[in-house]
């Protein structure tokens, strides 16, 4: 069993995927620090995806500084500090235009072709913001939880 | 050995049909190779040939280093092969026939055998004959896998079962997987479950390989292409060799662009100007519909 919520859908790279849906899990607080995470054997078999790719998704995520490999423990979630993926000034603004360029952008361009206003859509985001705080029992969008 | 299969230019007869054409295929050791291709593209064919049922009318094929056609039992103990049409003595029960080809695997793991014979559920008290054909393919993928083989082929192994039986099966199967040089060899038709075991693809088709890469790179080659054209703008008539089944609907059109890149999004542009113009990322079995339907010549990056 895994101790985050996915279900994978197909057209979608499945790294991005999981790395999402870990992702999602360690911001809303449904993976804390210290929590083992799956090897990559059995996030393999559980996902059924192919052992090479179980291991790129292991390797983002530690990369991310979302998961440490902790010498004859096994990967565990790491005492996750905001930012803390980027190491330099320059990876925080290739983080921060990586924001504002893929996801701010088509937020934006999606709610003016709605006709959602400004004050809505920022109402929007603060909802979604504190949905992370107050639901850490919640799925992410798309995401059935597993048995 | 850098490829655990490979063959060079290998041709396959029945009579004066070609059922696989000049195949020149590479496997990676430690991947899992999907072939795919639709109906009688030469997929049960190529693999028959690998394991010497059948000879090559013409062009070589090494499996493991070796050549197909000098492929003995000690090399076909350490290759695993699941097929749909294989035949399996039906009067014996589950139990008789794992003590049956034990002996003949001097790399049989009998704890591996018990814990796959508990996953799957088998009885083995229970005779293949009163078997359903799932239960039998998990009997055939038992056998198959409890010699840890260093190559596994399977042939159609997901046809025509419920999801469930095929979860057991995929598990079983990534069961072997910690195995340094272990690879898999697949054709099936199940394109999701492809998608996510796959780390290598062939798309064979009337015989030839029209497209051998890393899923990774093909996934990402493919976009499903949605133009909307301002009022009055003309379709353009000379379009590139890799935009796949064009059509227009009044001011839509829609193309499968299988060679994605910063420069393919300029020519869209420049062959719609003014247009509305939306790039979609495809599954595997979309972009599988894309190829079968236009078999026009695509140069792969990848493909020898």
């Amino acid at each position: 069993m895994l101790p985050f919520s996915i279900a994978l859908r197909p057209g979608e790279p499945v790294v991005d995927q999981v790395v999402y849906a870990v992702t999602w899990a360690v911001v809303s607080g449904q993976l804390r620090a210290g929590d083992r995470f799956p090897s990559v054997r059995a996030l393999s078999q559980e996902l059924k995806v192919n052992p090479n790719t179980a291991q790129r998704i292991v390797a983002l995520l530690v990369e991310a500084g979302l998961l440490a490999v902790e010498p004859g423990i096994g990967t565990v979630v790491t005492a996750h500090q905001p930012g803390a993926g980027a190491s330099t000034a320059a990876a925080r603004r290739a983080d921060l235009t990586e924001l504002r360029n893929r996801l701010a952008e088509p937020l934006v361009v999606e709610a003016r072709r709605i006709g959602v206003s400004l004050a809505d859509l920022v109402e929007m985001v603060r909802a979604q913001w504190k949905s992370l705080d107050a639901a850490p029992r919640a799925a992410p969008r798309g995401a059935e939880p597993r048995e | 050995m850098d490829h655990a299969i490979e063959t060079d230019r290998l041709t396959c007869r029945y009579g004066r049909t070609r059922a696989v054409d000049e195949l020149t295929l590479h496997a990676p050791a430690g991947s899992i190779y999907a072939l795919l291709g639709p109906n009688g593209a030469g997929k049960t064919t190529t693999l028959k040939t690998l394991l010497n049922l059948r000879s090559p009318a013409s062009g070589t094929a090494r499996v493991l280093g070796v050549d197909s056609r000098a492929l003995g039992p000690a090399d076909l103990a350490r290759i695993g092969y699941v097929s749909e049409n294989q035949h399996i003595p039906s009067n014996l029960t589950i139990g008789e026939i794992e003590a049956f080809c034990r002996p003949w695997y001097p790399t049989w793991d009998a704890a591996l055998a018990n814990e796959l014979r508990e996953r799957f559920g088998l009885d083995p008290r229970a005779r293949i004959k009163a078997l359903s054909r799932g239960t039998r393919l998990k009997v055939q993928c038992l056998l198959a896998l409890a010699p840890r083989p260093r190559l596994l082929i399977l042939d159609e192994p997901f046809s025509g079962l419920d999801p469930v039986v095929r979860d057991d099966l995929t598990t079983g199967v990534l069961s072997l997987a910690d195995r340094d040089g272990w690879s898999v060899l697949l054709t099936s038709h199940e394109m999701d479950d492809v998608e996510r075991l796959a780390d290598h693809v062939g798309f064979l088709a009337g015989g030839r390989l029209i497209v051998e890469e890393p899923m990774e790179s093909l996934l990402a080659r493919f976009r499903r292409v949605e133009v909307a054209m301002p009022d009055g703008a003309a379709v353009p008539t000379q379009r590139p060799a890799n935009w796949l089944g064009f059509s227009v609907d009044g001011r839509a059109a829609r193309f499968v662009e299988s060679q994605a890149s910063a420069d393919a999004e300029a020519a869209w542009r420049a062959a719609f100007p003014g247009a509305t113009i939306a790039a979609h990322p495809m599954s595997l079995r979309d972009v599988f519909v894309a190829l079968t339907r236009s078999m026009a010549p695509l140069a792969s990056g990848a493909a020898r």
